[in-house]
């Protein structure tokens, strides 16, 4: 008697929590209401801000190089002095420095900056000055159009440690589909800025730069290009900076198409699906794919974000002190970004001696993009960009809070660093049209696999053209 | 010499931003003038002459060539024995940072300490891959391997018992040498200790003690130093944690550029000479640093990394130190039960107060809380 009235206790107290726990997940949801971030306005240039109207002409722009500059990075790559590995590292311990040696004869000795130079200004360049800043971008119009059709504006930005560049090999795919089997029905033209800080885009002069900033100055880029409304696409940094930009203008952003969607804000139904998710994939929305890159969740999630973020944490607290010597070593600063170029393409290749860069890349384009950070000075004020969005904490600004309601696509890569399954994607992106598993590849997905970005990007557009979805907000 | 100046010479700096001052790392505009200084009028052969005031050695232990710098009293007074005294600096520093302090304790009648007559002769070594000290090759190379080597380093000069002191990663090492072998260990002395997590009941602890602090032990001094608890610890740690971070994960990326840019080297060394000497030095553009120090000794540390091209294994040492789940390893559930002296320096990155410390040294015969100081106290006070 006395051990069923206790099992009878026992019982009342489980459905008590229970239920209470269901109340709460039922009633008291993540308030995310449906506002419009606001623009940020700022002023980043230097000293104070000139009573003068601002310049807003559009100048031509073309990528130069010196005789000295060559001679300067020779000598400096001439003089590099390495530390032996340890044995049987790998790339376990960061760039591997036999290797590096190799990546550095190559660039000493065949690496052709200059003949480089001509193929970064075969695209168009130019600079406008924004918000006391000059912002440097590409824009490729398409070749030809079929007739009665209109070149669909699309912006593209890049990430850290990438650039502009990551886009050249996806920009003949979108401006001149149909010498490309992609079809003519949807023809862009594309617009690929240098995020402040970054590249030939000045850097900004004042604190808090934040993507919020970054993506209420390309909004004006946009208008001041005469563009409406367009279609925006990123990954890296340019996720943030686009997904920002929908928040902004929703009214402007036709559509917007992701290669990387993380999670922000974190709550209480984050933490059970992680713990039950993988023995009740459907209860949280999880697919088979889902669970495959996620669980188990230790060595998948936490342990691998613990292993591959110490770039961040130190980049969100001490910029100026970790990018002082990578402005001063070529050498540093390939080791710096290549190792971003090899892990984050494909986890395994931490196990391979050459870190296995070369399968997927090859090293005139990667040392192309670190020349663009070499030559512009650029690295210190690119990591700042981490502290200005990173200092607060993660999931405590106002724009991490509110929700996207503007059509979004986005393409989920296999070897990317961290998977976000659609289930928590759809929290924050509301109108989510197409996501997909793609068969392969990882982080730098433009650089790496432009044929299945480019497919990816038309069938979306595809669906939003098709049912006029960004009429429907 | 002509090497280094070349690279200074072609330094490239990226202005800071407005207002920064050292928030977002060592101001480049305060560089520039430090790199003058070592361009211009810094010494270095003058230096390497101090360097070489105290005998240095080497001798191949496990190995790898270990370099150490022995002192002995030039003068003992009557009836007293010499105590060997061990002293293991940390990271980002070197054998150099006791320089100062060894006279006061070789010496101690000549500079006004004479309490107890106690006179020391002092070794302090390089941890293998710092300096001097040759850098292993294999992985794994940790604090106990490190602790067994300065334990057969002793024994092979000829001692049977010894002191031990310890700051930073010289906490962590001598720490193990006690627990190791503590029939040799005649004391500890430590000016950091490194608290381990003990879950629940410290965090309750925590909790209780911003109100009822002499419910769990904790000192006046003690909440002074510690609370805002959230802010002093879990905040600051953060911000002063991204080093520890890539270099636990990824040393090779992070030393490499430092390796080929002196400039580079400098203002990741010395950021911390700021930042760990004092946090409100964060607010003045010249990072404060030669209000505690000169010029010349911060340097000298940093040639010491530069010449034996050393930063790179000296930070594979955090990797291979912290990758393992702390939990697990024995040392964190060995006790220490060697006499142990703690000096609590206020401006320490994190404050261990005496009853958190009692969970691992369990025979704490002095603490003390320093009037003043931080992270570097042999070379700082």
């Amino acid at each position: 008697e006395f051990c069923s009235s206790l099992a009878g206790i026992m019982l009342l107290e489980v459905f008590l929590v229970l239920g209470t726990a269901i109340i709460i997940i039922i009633f008291f949801p993540s308030k995310k209401k449906e506002e419009t971030l606001p623009f940020k306005e700022g002023w980043w240039g230097k000293g104070r801000k000139p009573d003068t109207e601002e310049d807003t002409t559009v100048r031509p722009f073309k990528v130069e190089t010196t005789e000295e500059e060559l001679s300067d990075l020779f000598r400096r790559l001439d003089q590099a002095r390495f530390t032996e590995p340890l044995e049987n590292s790998c790339f376990h311990y960061g760039t591997n420095s036999v290797y590096l040696r190799k990546v550095v004869s190559y660039w000493k000795n065949q690496f052709n900056w200059k003949k480089q130079v001509e193929v970064l200004n075969k695209y168009p360049q130019f600079k406008t000055k924004i918000q006391g800043i000059d912002i440097h971008f590409v824009h490729v119009k398409p070749p030809r159009l079929p007739e009665g059709q209109s070149a669909k504006p699309l912006l593209m930005v890049h990430g850290w440690p990438g650039s502009f560049y990551e886009f050249y090999k996806i920009i003949p795919l979108l401006t001149d589909p149909a010498s490309h089997g992609l079809g003519d029905k949807h023809v862009f033209e594309v617009i690929c800025p240098s995020i402040p800080g970054y590249g030939f885009s000045e850097a900004p002069h004042k604190k808090d730069f934040n993507s919020v900033s970054a993506a209420s100055v390309f909004y004006e880029l946009m208008l001041r290009l005469g563009f409406n409304e367009f279609y925006a696409q990123g990954g890296d940094c340019g996720w943030l900076i686009c997904t920002n930009l929908a928040q902004i203008a929703p009214n402007h952003v036709k559509g917007l198409h992701l290669n990387l969607a993380l999670v922000m804000n974190v709550g209480f139904t984050h933490l059970l699906s992680v713990l039950l998710g993988r023995y009740l994939p459907g209860l949280f929305g999880f697919q088979d794919e889902d669970v495959k890159r996620m669980f188990p969740f230790l060595e998948k999630g936490l342990y691998k974000i613990l292993l591959e973020s110490g770039y961040a944490h130190i980049q969100a607290t001490k910029p100026d002190t970790v990018g002082c010597g990578l402005n001063d070593s070529p050498v540093g600063l390939a080791a710096y970004i290549l190792e971003k170029f090899s892990t984050w393409t494909d986890l395994e290749f931490r196990s391979l001696e050459d870190g296995g860069i070369e399968r997927k890349f090859n090293l005139d384009d990667l040392l192309t993009n670190i020349m663009i950070y070499w030559v512009s000075g650029c690295m210190v004020s690119s990591m700042r960009f981490y502290k200005e969005n990173l200092q607060k904490g993660i999931g405590t600004q106002k724009h991490e809070k509110l929700t996207v309601q503007v059509p979004t696509g986005i393409a989920s890569f296999p070897n990317e660093i961290m998977h976000t399954p659609q289930a928590w994607a759809q929290k924050k992106y509301t109108n989510i049209v197409s996501f997909h598993f793609m068969p392969r590849g990882g982080h730098f997905a433009a650089l790496e696999e432009p044929e299945l970005l480019a497919e990816d990007i038309m069938q979306f557009v595809e669906k939003v053209e098709k049912e006029q979805l960004w009429r429907k907000k | 010499l002509q090497d280094l100046h070349q690279r200074l010479d072609q330094a490239r700096f990226a202005p800071p931003l407005e207002g920064a001052a050292f928030h977002y790392g060592f101001n480049s505009i305060y560089l520039q003038k430090v790199v003058a200084y070592w361009r211009n009028e810094f010494d270095w052969r003058k230096q390497v002459e101090v360097l070489n005031k105290y005998p240095h050695f080497k001798t191949t232990i496990e190995g790898i060539d270990i370099h150490f710098i022995h002192v002995k009293p030039s003068y003992v007074p009557h009836g007293r024995a010499v105590q060997p005294l061990l002293m293991v600096h940390g990271w980002p520093g070197s054998f150099y940072e006791f320089y100062k302090i060894i006279p006061l304790l070789t010496e101690p009648a000549g500079h006004g300490l004479n309490e107890g007559d106690v006179v020391f002769e002092v070794i302090c070594p390089s941890i293998p891959g710092y300096g001097f000290s040759e850098a292993p090759r294999q992985k794994g190379f940790d604090s106990i391997a490190t602790a067994r080597i300065f334990h057969k380093l002793m024994n092979r000069l000829g001692f049977k018992e010894y002191y031990l002191q310890g700051g930073d990663w010289g906490s962590r090492i001598t720490t193990n040498m006690a627990q190791m072998l503590p029939q040799s260990v005649k004391g500890l002395h430590l000016n950091l200790v490194f608290i381990s997590r003990q879950g629940l009941r410290r965090m309750i602890s925590v909790m209780l003690g911003a109100y009822v602090p002499w419910l769990v032990g904790l000192t006046k001094e003690d909440v002074k130093r510690s609370y805002p608890f959230i802010q002093k610890n879990i905040y600051t740690l953060l911000q002063e944690s991204g080093y520890l971070h890539i270099q636990a994960t990824k040393p090779d990326t992070a030393g490499c550029g430092l390796n080929d840019s002196p400039v580079g080297l400098a203002a990741y060394i010395l950021e911390k000479f700021s930042t760990w000497t004092d946090k409100s030095f964060l607010h003045r553009d010249d990072g404060g640093l030669e209000s505690k120090y000169s010029l010349e000794e911060l340097l000298t540390n940093v040639m010491i990394y530069w010449v034996t091209s050393s930063i790179v294994s000296s930070m594979r040492y955090y990797k291979e130190n912290i990758s393992k789940d702390p939990t697990l390893s024995f040392d964190a559930r060995v006790g220490v039960h060697v006499p142990t002296g703690i000096a609590a320096f206020p401006q320490e990155i994190v404050h261990a107060p005496r009853v958190w410390a009692k969970d691992v040294y369990k025979n704490i015969i002095t603490y003390t809380y320093m009037p003043s100081g931080g992270h570097f106290a042999a070379f700082e006070e």
